[in-house]
Order: C-alpha cells, then structure tokens, then sequence
C-alpha cells in the first residue's frame, strides 16, 4: 500500500497539501483574505480570457470541417491533416472551456436534493466538492499528463493516419484544460471560503435548473419580440 | 467482512454514485471522484474480493489515452457542436416565426388548422434547428395568443404547443440521437435513418388527435375566421405552383437523364424548386400578380428550411456528407439564412459561440467524468452484474424493454438525457445486444422516451418553456381588444397529458413494429449473392465480424434482416478483461 501510494500518488497529495497549506497560510496570515481574493481574480480574468477566446475556435472548425466536405465532392480530393484539424479545433474549446464553465457555475448538477438544502449547506457541498472531487481529479490528471505529454514532444509522436498532424499538440490541449480547470479550483475554493465568511458577495447565486430554464425562455421571447 | 465488501463492490459502487450525484456538485467532477476512490479502494480489497476485483495502479495511467482517443479524437461528438451551433443561429433568424405565420394562415381555414400547423411547424424547426427550448417559445409566443384569440381550448392549445416543441428531440438532427448512437457504438447515420420513420409516425400521431377532437369536439378547435386569414385565398395559385415545379422539374429530368445517370432525380427536383423559388420571388418583387399572395408567400417561406434540411439529412441519408460534415454545412447554411433575413450580426455570432461553448464543454466533461468512473466500474466486474440483473428479468426480450423504459422514463424526471446517455446507457446495451435486442431500435426507443420526459407534468422542461412565455395575468387582446383570460399551469398540466399518452402509444408501437425502424439496414442481401465471393477473399474477416457503424445504405451482412443472435466477434462477457487495454465503456 505505502509504496503505491509513495509511486502512483505521491504526486498528487504533494500538489494538494501544498495548495491546502498555502490557502490556509493564506487565511490565517491574511484576516482579511486580500492576497488570496487578488491571486482568485487573476485567475478568474485568466480563465474568462480563454473561456472567451476559445469559443472562436468552434467557428474555426465548422468553417474546415464543411470546407473538407466540399472539396471531397467537388474536387474528389481529401487531406487527414484537414479531418484532424476539426476536432483539434473543438478539443480546444471544450477542453479550455471547461475551467470557464466552473467559473460561472455551468457544470450541471442535479439539483433535485442540492435545492432543498439551505445557501449555507449548499456552500458546505460546494466547497467539500471542490477540494474533494474537483481538486484530486484535475490534480491526478495533470500529474499524470505531464509524462504522457512530454513522451509525445520527445518521440515526435505522428498522427497514424497518412499525412496527419503531430500529435503533441492535441495531447498538450488536454493538460492545459486541466491545468485551467486545477487553477480555478483553487479560485473557487478560495471564492466559497470568502463568501462564507461574509467577505465577498456570492458570484453565483443558487438557481433551480427549472427555474433557470424559465429565465432563459424570457430572455430568448425578448429577443423574439424585438 | 471484508471478503463480503470485496466480492460486491459493484453494487457498493454503484448505489455510492447516487448519493455522491444526489448531493448536487456537478455531475462530472462527482463520477471522476467516485471512479477515482473507488478505484483506490478497489486496488486495496483486490486481494479479497476471489478474483472479481481486476484492478491495479498502473491501470490509472490508461486514463490519459481514454480522454484523448474516446473523447478528443471522436468525429461523433463533434456533430454536437456543429448542430448545437446551426440550431441557434437558426432561433435568431426569426424562420420560426415566419414559418408559423404563413402555415397558419395555409391551414387556418380548416377545423383544427392551426393546430396542424404547429405541428408541422414544430416537425420542420425539430429537422432544422433541433432546440426544444426555441421551437417552444416561438410557438408560444406567436400561435398561442391567435389560438387563444379565436377560441382555442386553452389545454388542447397549450398540450399541441408543448408537444410539438419536443419533436426536436426524436427527428433528426437531434443531440440526443448522436450522444446514443455514440454510447451505442452504432453510426449516427444508422440513428438518424432509423429514427425518420418513428418521428414522422408520431407527428402523424398527434394529428391523427386533432382530426379526432375537430370531429368529436369541433368546438375545441375552431376555424380561423374570415376577417383573421390576412393572406387571402390562392390554394388553386399554390396547387398551380406545384403543378408547374412538378413539371418543369419532369422537364429537366427527361434533359439531365442521359447524361446524369443516378442524380438526375435530385438534381431535377432541385431545378424545378429553384425554378418556382424564383419565380415567387420574382413576382414579390415585380408585382406580376402570378401568382397569389398566400402561394408567393408560402413558396418564399418554406422553401429555404426545406433546401436546409435537405442539405443535412439528404446529403446524410444519400451517403454524401457524414452527420458531422452535414452539421458543419447545416451551421455553415444557418448563417446564410440568417445573413438573407439580415439577422446576421456578430452579436448574434458571438453569442451563439458562447453557448456552443458552454454546452460542449459540459457534455464533454460528463463523457470525461463516465470515462473514470467506467474505468474503475468495469475493473470490479460491474457491467457484468448490471447485465446479469438486466438479463435474469423476467419476459426475455419485451420484459426486458418494458423494464428498460419504465426505468428510464422514471430516471429522466430526475437526470437530463445527457447524464441518461454517459452514465445509464452504456450499462444497459451490453444486455440489450445479448438479447438480440438492435442497438439502433432500442436507441430510438430510449429517444422516444426521453422526448416524453420534456412534456411530462410537472417537471418537463418544454412545460416550463411554455409557462414563461404564457400569459399569466389577464390581457387585452392586440386584435379584438377583447380581455382575455391568462393560461394557468394546471391547464398547461393537463394539456399535455393527452400527449404523453400518445408517447406511450408510440413506445408500444415501435416495439410492436421494429420495422419502422429496422429499415435502416436497408433491403435484405439474398445469400445467395454472397456466398459466392466468400472463396476470393480468404484475408478477410469471415462474414460474421461486426461491421463498425457502416453507412445507412449498407446492408449489413452480418446480421439477417430478422435480429438475431449478437455478432459472435464481439463477447459481450470476457471472462477477465485485457487489463492493458481496458474496454471501453460505450
């Protein structure tokens, strides 16, 4: 067990305990938590740039992948590089997207209990899940993306299909999706700590998905009715 | 003790996953953690659990290669997107509301008529822009208050409304056929093929209701009056224009034959459309008076949704585009659309990227979440007990469908048809295929359902739509000025329970009739043919392999038209699995 752990995990706690002595460091060196809310607003801007950015992709990739179906048809010609390229493209954009999406609470939850509870249980399941599931997820898959990526760069790694892309680049989009996602776990958990302590306003107020699904509605009849 | 806890793990696992969701943190961070810690307790109690638990460290760094190969590198997914894109632009383009106001006025005259057209409206924008949410709203907010205003049964009005919206979910292009037909492991293509009959046939259905009610309560369902059909008459001018498209299109056909071959069908049909497209609008522009107001107007309104969707599921169906190229040039032709409207703004641009974002990035890290925690669910043995459970009910095949979709219809209340996909799905095909059942029938058949948990009361989502759209306080009518009482809840409730009982006729049916849905095979291959060649080609698969997801128009060799025993290269139940290469979870 102690030697699995000491290969296999070690990583993994090491990346944790230091965030969680640095975030306690942090509260009790700092009553007023203002190093850490200023460290969670840069990553904050950082992740909303990308999360914003990266949506572009997307455009990018519908634009090649009905380019690709074109040209098949009316020139009879094909490129594995361009057929790659669309879902490069979007594992871009999904994979950069995501820590944006944690930061503006769009990962969905079923909320069928989570609703009952109070705000205050609600932040508890919050943060519990933050340091418990979100953290020792991202944190595994990047201690264990950064070999399976450096393997890649270091072997030159070609796609198998005649006249593809390399394929570190694409393998590198995945750690840097969670590395994002870590780092705004680390926002997230220091945010929650903040909000409960009254230090902050919550940036995300507790919406019942139906209830969600009504405000949508309205903006979009809005939209219509202009 | 500990030998118990071992040698059950799978159940353990399995009922630890409902809490660790039901708690409320997001569904994708909590099937990772619950993979994960089970994973690590599973490594532990190996030793104990009599071989039941195969699972050890080096195991984990499998998870890398799973998200890159099963979820980066999956043309499949990638159709989410594309189509999540084009249905947006399509719900700011305004071509619902143009649509709803032309095919009401086309079908207002008769009994019941603008509850056809929704109908049929709500089964053009399901093939186009596949969003619930829009085709719902749109509905609402233009049929709802003329159904009102001429004296619409406010339940029947509100159910017709509801349901129709829900077709985006069952016609193709819909998000929910590609993420099944993904966990599935079958074609898109085969989905969508299989799914066309069993769309068509429900919208049938539920104007099949209508025509009932205008006979048997014709009050409920009143004819527009002369005063409301602003477009006029002129269905002789519009027969006269289908006459004329029909003819010139012959034309061209005897013109293309020779030299066409195959395609001169398509191609002629598509002169004769472009032809009458043209003259309409010719006649808009000029004031020829050809043709009259109500067939100018119908031709100019419906023809660039049709040419829309022939563009996506024709070029799929005719084996030209694969779904996901369909999806780029349906998005690709969404924006043409909305630029013709002049709705196109880098607003709107910007804001439909934003929420194609949005959902890609959830749905895929659900998938990245399933990922983890299948890997650690198979390691303990658990598709073998959830196929055991499953195929030890009893009533064989049906029993087993009857069980499956009362579980599902009872789970959707509570979990959304992705989380149904990536996490219920994959743990019931496996015995699905090993009672003969075709993944693509019980695709569709999961599809059906979860279309029925957006109407069901009262948690159905397109019941919610409708309610904020809805009046909820009297109003003034725009029109008559008359003051028009609002449309409660209860009646929305009611509404759409004539519906719902149509979904479960439709279940029943499909299970009836798997035809409906088995063509997608394509015509039966006489035998005969075949084993012919078989002597030629000693190099490859015997007949039998599994063909992975072929085309549509693919006959598959390796299972007779009547659905037989489960492709004999695929076991569903190894006995230890490679753990090198841990089988994936779809």
């Amino acid at each position: 067990m102690g030697f699995f752990i000491a290969v296999y995990l070690s990583p993994v706690l090491l990346v944790l305990v230091v965030v969680a002595l640095f975030i306690l460091a942090g509260i009790l060196l700092d009553r007023r938590m203002g190093f850490l809310l200023a460290l969670s607003r840069g990553i904050d801007r950082l992740n909303e740039f990308v999360g914003k950015s990266v949506s572009w992709l997307i455009l990018a990739a519908i634009l090649v992948s009905a380019g690709n179906a074109i040209i098949r048809k009316v020139f009879d010609m094909s490129s594995n590089a361009w057929l790659e390229l669309q879902w490069y493209l979007f594992g871009a954009a999904f994979l950069l997207a995501a820590a944006h999406a944690l930061k503006q609470n769009e990962h969905i939850r079923i909320d069928i209990v989570y609703g009952l509870f109070s705000r205050r249980v609600q932040h508890w399941v919050d943060l519990f899940g933050h340091v418990f599931f979100l953290m020792p997820f991202s944190a595994l898959m990047v201690v264990y993306l950064v070999p399976y990526v450096t393997r890649s760069v270091e072997s030159g790694e070609m796609s198998t299909n005649a006249g593809g892309l390399i394929i570190w680049p694409a393998k590198a989009l995945l750690l840097a999706g969670f590395l994002l996602l870590a780092l705004q776990g680390v926002s997230e958990i220091v945010k929650k700590i903040a909000v409960m302590r009254g230090k902050t306003d919550d940036p995300n107020p507790f919406i019942p998905a139906h209830e969600q699904a009504e405000l949508e509605a309205k903006a979009l009849a809005g939209e219509v009715r202009a | 003790m500990i030998e118990l806890i071992a040698q059950n793990m799978a159940p353990i696992m399995f009922c630890s996953l409902i809490v660790f969701m039901l708690i409320g943190y997001p569904v994708a961070f909590s099937l990772a953690a619950n993979g994960l810690l089970f994973f690590l307790i599973g490594v532990e109690l190996a030793p104990y659990s009599n071989g039941s638990i195969n699972l050890s460290w080096p195991l984990l760094h499998a998870l890398p290669d799973r998200f890159y190969g099963g979820v980066m590198a999956n043309e499949t997914l990638l159709a989410i997107p594309f189509f999540t894109f084009m249905g947006i632009v399509l719900e700011r383009s305004g071509m619902a509301e143009d649509l709803l106001d032309t095919i009401g006025q086309l079908f207002g005259p008769i009994r019941g008529g603008l509850a056809y057209a929704v109908i049929i409206v709500g089964a053009l924008l399901a093939a186009t822009t596949g969003v619930v949410a829009a085709s719902v709203i749109a509905m609402g907010l233009i049929s709802l208050p003329i159904m009102l205003r001429y004296g619409y049964d406010r339940r029947l009005a509100s159910g017709v409304i509801a349901a129709s919206g829900t077709l985006a979910q069952i016609i193709p292009p819909s998000l929910v056929l590609i993420v099944l037909a993904d966990q599935l492991g079958r074609s898109v293509g085969d989905m969508y093929a299989g799914a066309l009959i069993p769309g068509l046939v429900l919208t049938g259905l539920y104007m099949g209701y209508i025509l009932i009610v205008s006979i048997v309560r014709p009050k409920l369902v009143p004819a527009l009056p002369l005063e409301a059909r602003t477009l006029g008459h002129g269905v002789l001018s519009l027969i006269a224009a289908l006459i004329a498209t029909a003819l010139v299109s012959y034309a061209a056909y005897r013109y293309l034959a020779p030299t066409q071959g195959e395609n001169a069908d398509i191609l002629a049909a598509t002169v004769g459309i472009i032809f009458i497209y043209c003259v309409a609008l010719a006649d808009k522009t000029f004031k020829f008076n050809l043709m009259s107001r109500l067939a100018q107007q119908v031709v100019i309104v419906l023809i660039p949704p049709l040419a829309l969707i022939f563009l996506v599921l024709g070029t799929i169906f005719l084996g030209i585009a694969t779904p996901t190229e369909g999806g780029a040039m349906g998005a690709v032709g969404a924006l043409v659309m909305a630029a013709a409207k002049r709705r196109l703004s880098l607003d709107l641009v910007k804001q439909a990227l934003a929420a194609t974002t949005r959902l890609s990035s959830f749905v895929l890290f659900i998938l990245i979440g399933a990922r983890v925690f299948s890997l650690t669910f198979y390691g303990v043995n658990g598709h073998l007990w959830v196929e055991h459970l499953l195929v030890s009910l009893p009533g064989g095949e049906v029993g087993f469908l009857i069980f499956v979709n009362l579980l599902v219809f009872f789970l959707a209340f509570f979990l959304d048809f992705f989380e149904l996909a990536f996490i219920i799905v994959p743990l019931l095909a496996p015995a699905a295929e090993k009672l003969g059942i075709d993944l693509i029938w019980f695709g569709v058949l999961l599809g059906i359902n979860m279309q029925t948990s957006f109407m069901h009361p009262p948690f159905g989502f397109a019941l919610f739509y409708l309610r904020s759209v809805a009046a909820r306080v009297p109003y003034l009518d725009r029109i008559t000025g008359k003051r028009t009482a609002p449309v409660t809840t209860g009646q929305i409730y009611w509404g759409a329970v004539p519906f719902v009982c149509i979904q479960i006729l439709m279940i029943g049916l499909t299970i009836a009739f798997p035809g409906m849905v088995m063509h997608y095979k394509g015509k039966p291959v006489d035998p005969g043919s075949i084993e012919i060649k078989m002597p030629d080609m000693p190099g490859l698969p015997p007949l039998g392999a599994p063909q992975s997801g072929g085309a549509g128009a693919t006959p598959d060799l390796s299972a007779p038209p009547n659905f037989g025993a489960p492709a004999p290269a695929k076991p569903a139940t190894p006995a230890v699995p490679d753990l090198s290469q841990p089988p994936s979870f779809n």
